[in-house]
């Protein structure tokens, strides 16, 4: 950081615009991501609604809304998980179905399965209309977790043909597809 | 940030900035250019102590610490800027000590409280560029919102257990802000303390 901030004083080098790093210690492993611009930023967009500082403190309080089920520790998580194997075949058969990556951008930009759709978990109410209740929807995240709640949200909402992919985007690159990159 | 005749190189700071003045990249006028700047630092903490002890040994001329914290020895393991000795004094204190320490040429601007929504934008229309090593979620909403609406360009990162960020956003010229990137906070009970 006070590299970058050097950088930025001096006019050198190329800096940190645009690219996220993201630093492993554990692997010691360095990796940067291109980041862009979202043209609906609150802040910076082209209709921007935050023109004045606000209270971080509310802004920062959010919850969760309260669940008004079950939680998704108390879904029968094996009735619904799908292997990475299994999900691999299914999308090399061609037959229909949805697949819905419920991580966020940052995540996205950095591996992703195809043919999914970016969905996050943070905005995934606003995008339950768009979806049909009569496809087989398939949902993956980082490690299995939260999509196992965005599946208790589309229940909630009446679907039914609805898979988690066990173990996440994670399990798959270990298991089907060693050439993604992880993080 | 063009150095102006005030900014010129003293024979002292030439011998002390001699390995960077000798880089071409750099010389008598990129060391001019540190020292006509004023970076504005949030948090004396672990991303900090490193951020200000660096600027210091740097030459960066001026140099504000934002921090209402005061050093407790469970900080010691990564907040190096400070001491065992220093336990219990404010962190922007033992900081300052530290980098005038390493570096008596420049001027460390302390301020022993919290960076608010009522201070922030006045605090950082002083200074040239922001850094943000501030550790929770509040801040860096204010931070990336106060730099955006002063014109500041700014230098996140975080860290998280092993992990970490960083990034430098400067949305006026080219590229997003930290909104762009995470519009929401986590839910606060996902939030570790
Ligand atoms: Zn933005």
């Amino acid at each position: 950081m006070a590299t970058e901030t050097i950088k930025l004083i001096l006019g050198q080098g190329e800096p940190l615009i645009g690219r996220l790093m993201l630093y492993d210690s554990l692997r010691m492993q360095f990796r940067d991501v291109r980041i862009r611009k979202d043209p609906n930023c609150e802040l910076c967009g082209e209709n921007p609604s935050i023109t004045e500082l606000i209270d971080y403190e509310a802004f920062c309080a959010v919850e969760l809304p309260a669940p008004s089920g079950q939680s998704p520790e108390e879904l029968d998580a094996a009735a619904v998980e799908i292997s990475a194997a299994d999900l691999k075949s299914i999308i090399e058969s061609g037959q229909s179905m949805t697949l819905l990556d419920v991580r966020e951008p940052h995540e996205w930009e950095i591996n992703r399965i195809d043919p999914a759709r970016l969905t996050p978990l943070s905005k995934f109410e606003q995008f339950i209309s768009e979806l049909n209740r009569e496809d087989e929807i398939y949902l993956y995240c980082y490690k299995g977790k939260r999509s196992l709640t965005a599946l208790k949200q589309l229940q909630e909402h009446g679907f039914k043909n609805l898979h988690s992919l066990a173990g996440g985007i994670d399990k798959w690159a270990e298991e089907v597809d060693p050439s993604m990159p992880r993080y | 940030m063009s150095a102006s005749n005030g900014n010129r190189l003293t024979p002292e700071e030439i011998n002390r900035y001699s390995r960077h003045v000798t880089l071409p990249e750099v010389g008598v006028s990129g060391q001019e250019k540190l020292k006509a700047a004023s970076v504005l630092s949030i948090g004396a903490g672990g991303l900090g102590s490193p951020i200000g002890i660096y600027l210091a040994a740097t030459g960066v001329g001026r140099i504000g610490v934002v921090d209402d914290d005061v050093v407790d020895i469970s900080n010691l393991n990564r907040q190096i800027a400070h001491s065992t000795e220093s336990a219990g004094q404010p962190k922007v204190e033992t900081i300052r000590k530290r980098m005038l320490e390493i570096n008596p040429l420049i001027r460390v601007d302390i301020y022993n409280t919290r960076l608010t929504r009522e201070n922030a934008l006045e605090l950082f229309s002083q200074y040239d560029i922001i850094v943000d090593g501030s550790d929770n979620f509040q801040t860096r909403y204010l931070v990336n919102d106060a730099a955006y609406l002063t014109g500041k360009p700014l230098i996140y990162g975080s860290i998280f257990r092993f992990e970490g960020q960083m990034s430098v956003f400067h949305p006026h010229r080219e590229g997003p802000c930290y909104r762009c990137l995470y519009s929401n906070p986590p839910p606060a009970s996902l939030v570790p303390s």
